[in-house]
């Protein structure tokens, strides 16, 4: 699905593999939307395309924007997403947790709307009910056990079984509802895991997390990817934010990038960062002979600059990285050369985004 | 695929309850949550932030200090009743009470305003008016034992044990702590530093703007706290003769007000 709240700029040529992408207006490029896929939320207004919305849509933002008085933290966002695991991509201050906190209702947008299950989360208690938050806030009951903390989750949410409920989504997390220790007392990874816990003990259907890898080790991270790519895979809808760009490869597929407060892009990360080899884009090579490889790369015009680093290393500016993918490994083979290392250099998140909106 | 006509989204899909990995949840249907035991949990829950360490020792402080003055007036057989009911209406219910409902009111909600903890109640589905019930409920819990012993405890040693003094001592601090702790959590919840600005509207208005005159005290809790007082020990305090009635309609309306008001700014708050 594809949201436009302006008219878009005309599309540059697509490139391969990013059919499964979009990148929506005040980004450097666009490609066009994909066909209709389901319904409009309402009546499309005269002057915005209407919101196409998937029949298996489980949340949807509707042309949302929120000020703080003259700031305005998010604009005009719309889109729909179905069950499963989609990440919500931004540099800090991008109005991510703005956005979800308007999406969970905990503050009203200055307009537009949000539906939970059709249901309006801000005023309406069942579709309150369908969300589990994990805040980004350290904040929690520091006075209180694991165990209180969640089991009061469970009763708050009006949960058949709470204690049952309770240790079933501690087991999930891996905390042990025995233990005695306040949670002043937690690690932060742990502190972590019970603010999880205590989203997941009413089983929503809708799962928000802010940012949830924060304080977490490597192993304690790996263990939650994977506990979200579980809860995607039973059919419930997962959105989690991160400013993290290989932590939102590992999430999944299905990314929508907020980029000063405008959706920036949404579709298939890779189709996104396939978008990016339209782009010149920089390479480290490590390799036996740097002088060699640069000299064949200029040859066939597939750089437009190289650099010999301090180190014996190449750095190449090219405008074509796919042919540049393609032929390097062969340059080498046929030259002897040993291809030891290919890094590249613009794949981090802030380049993403410089893509995506521009400098 | 639907036409462009049809409104909003198909309902939700529920989670396959065959792949789950904890018990399936039932797909709440719009505004029918149930959730009984969520008022006992809230209550519990801010009752168990109340009772902190420097908390009761303020208390333990409070209960010495007016076990003491009660024991200094008591010694003077001339007037003591008198005195005692002076004293109780003026250090008690003019700033022992609202400080201590201060404290504990303040603290009630916005604690968690403050430390950013209020999201993981507020975003549950339970009626707004439960959770500001549940708060002042919890902190009247603590403020109306400590308030009516201490000042109790001064009126009874401070009186000779004239149990008219006694029991208007008793009514007129319990109402008291009960308007006080519900402006209070409501204040908590409207403003930054609510201990401070609490303290500034004990100390510059209730005592002393609205001990200048009639027309300020009218639109002080002390005053009509102090009323039940006089009416019931038979004694007269200055600017507190407001009646028993209109004493009792004031002081609950005032409860009332306050906790709609806590309902009310729950209902439309932009929580972090």
């Amino acid at each position: 699905m594809t949201i436009d709240s302006t008219p878009p700029p005309p599309p540059p040529p697509p490139s391969e593999g990013a059919a499964g992408a979009a990148v929506a207006d005040g980004a450097a490029g666009a490609v066009p939307p994909p066909p209709p896929t389901g319904a409009p939320v309402a009546g499309p207004p005269p002057t915005r395309p209407a919101l196409l919305v998937p029949p298996t849509a489980t949340v949807v933002v509707d042309n949302v924007s929120k000020a703080f008085g003259s700031l305005v933290a998010v604009s005009e966002v719309s889109f729909a997403i179905e069950p499963g695991v989609t990440a919500l991509l931004g540099p800090n201050g991008a109005g991510k947790s703005t956005l979800l906190r308007v999406l969970c209702g905990l503050t009203p947008p200055t307009t537009g709307r949000i539906l939970i299950g059709g249901g309006d989360p801000r005023t309406d208690a069942g579709a309150r009910a369908r969300v589990g938050l994990v805040p980004q806030q350290d904040g929690i009951f520091e006075r209180d056990t694991v165990y209180q903390f969640v089991h009061l989750a469970a009763v708050l949410a009006g949960v058949g079984d709470p204690q049952a409920a309770a240790r079933a989504a501690l087991n999930a997390v891996e905390l042990d509802p025995g233990l005695e220790r306040p949670l002043g007392a937690f690690s932060k990874g742990m502190r972590q895991r019970a603010k999880i816990a205590a989203a997941l003990v009413h089983q929503p259907p809708v799962l928000v997390l802010d940012e949830p890898l924060n304080g977490l080790d490597p192993k304690q991270r790996r263990q939650m990817i994977s506990l979200f790519h579980r809860l995607g895979d039973e059919g419930r809808t997962v959105l989690v934010s991160s400013h993290v760009l290989e932590e939102v490869e590992r999430f999944g597929t299905r990314v929508l990038v907020l980029a000063k407060g405008r959706l920036a892009a949404e579709g298939d990360f890779r189709a996104i960062r396939e978008l990016m080899n339209d782009q010149p884009l920089t390479y480290r090579i490590g390799c036996s002979d740097p002088r060699t490889v640069a000299a064949e790369l200029i040859s066939e015009g597939l750089v437009a600059g190289c650099e010999l680093t301090e180190g014996g290393g190449l750095e190449i500016t090219t405008a074509d990285a796919v042919g540049f993918r393609r032929r390097l490994p062969a340059i080498c083979s046929t030259a002897g050369i040993r291809l030891e290392e290919l890094t590249p250099l613009d794949a981090d998140l802030e380049s993403v985004f410089r893509y995506l909106v521009g400098p | 695929m639907t036409t462009p006509t049809q409104p909003p989204p198909a309902p939700m899909p529920a989670p396959d309850p065959s792949r789950t990995s904890f018990p399936a949840a039932a797909d709440p249907a719009p505004g029918r949550i149930r959730t009984p035991g969520a008022l006992g949990a809230l209550y519990r829950l801010v009752l168990r932030h109340q009772l902190t360490r420097g908390r009761l020792v303020l208390f333990g402080v409070i209960l010495t200090i007016c076990t003491i003055l009660g024991w200094l007036i008591g010694r003077d057989n001339v007037s003591r009743v008198s005195d005692a009911v002076d004293v109780v209406s003026a250090f008690g219910l003019g700033l022992i009470v609202p400080v201590v409902a201060l404290v504990l009111g303040s603290a009630a909600l916005g604690n968690w305003v403050e430390d950013e903890t209020l999201v993981y109640v507020w975003l549950r589905p339970v009626a707004r008016s439960r959770l500001a019930l549940a708060a002042v409920a919890a902190a009247a819990t603590v403020a109306v034992p400590i308030t009516v012993v201490s000042l109790g405890l001064m009126a009874a040693l401070g009186s000779g044990g004239d149990a008219d003094a006694l029991l208007g001592t008793v009514i007129g601090t319990t109402l008291g702590s009960l308007a006080y702790v519900s402006v209070f959590v409501a204040l908590g919840l409207l403003v930054k530093r609510a201990l401070l600005w609490g303290l500034v509207y004990v100390f510059i208005w209730e005592f002393f703007i609205a001990r200048a005159g009639d027309g300020a005290a009218r639109l002080s809790i002390n005053s009509y706290a102090s009323s039940l007082l006089a009416d019931y020990s038979d004694q007269s305090i200055r600017l507190a003769d407001r009646g028993l009635t209109a004493s009792y309609v004031v002081l609950l309306a005032v409860s009332w007000v306050a906790l709609a008001f806590t309902t009310w700014r729950l209902q439309r708050a932009s929580v972090a």
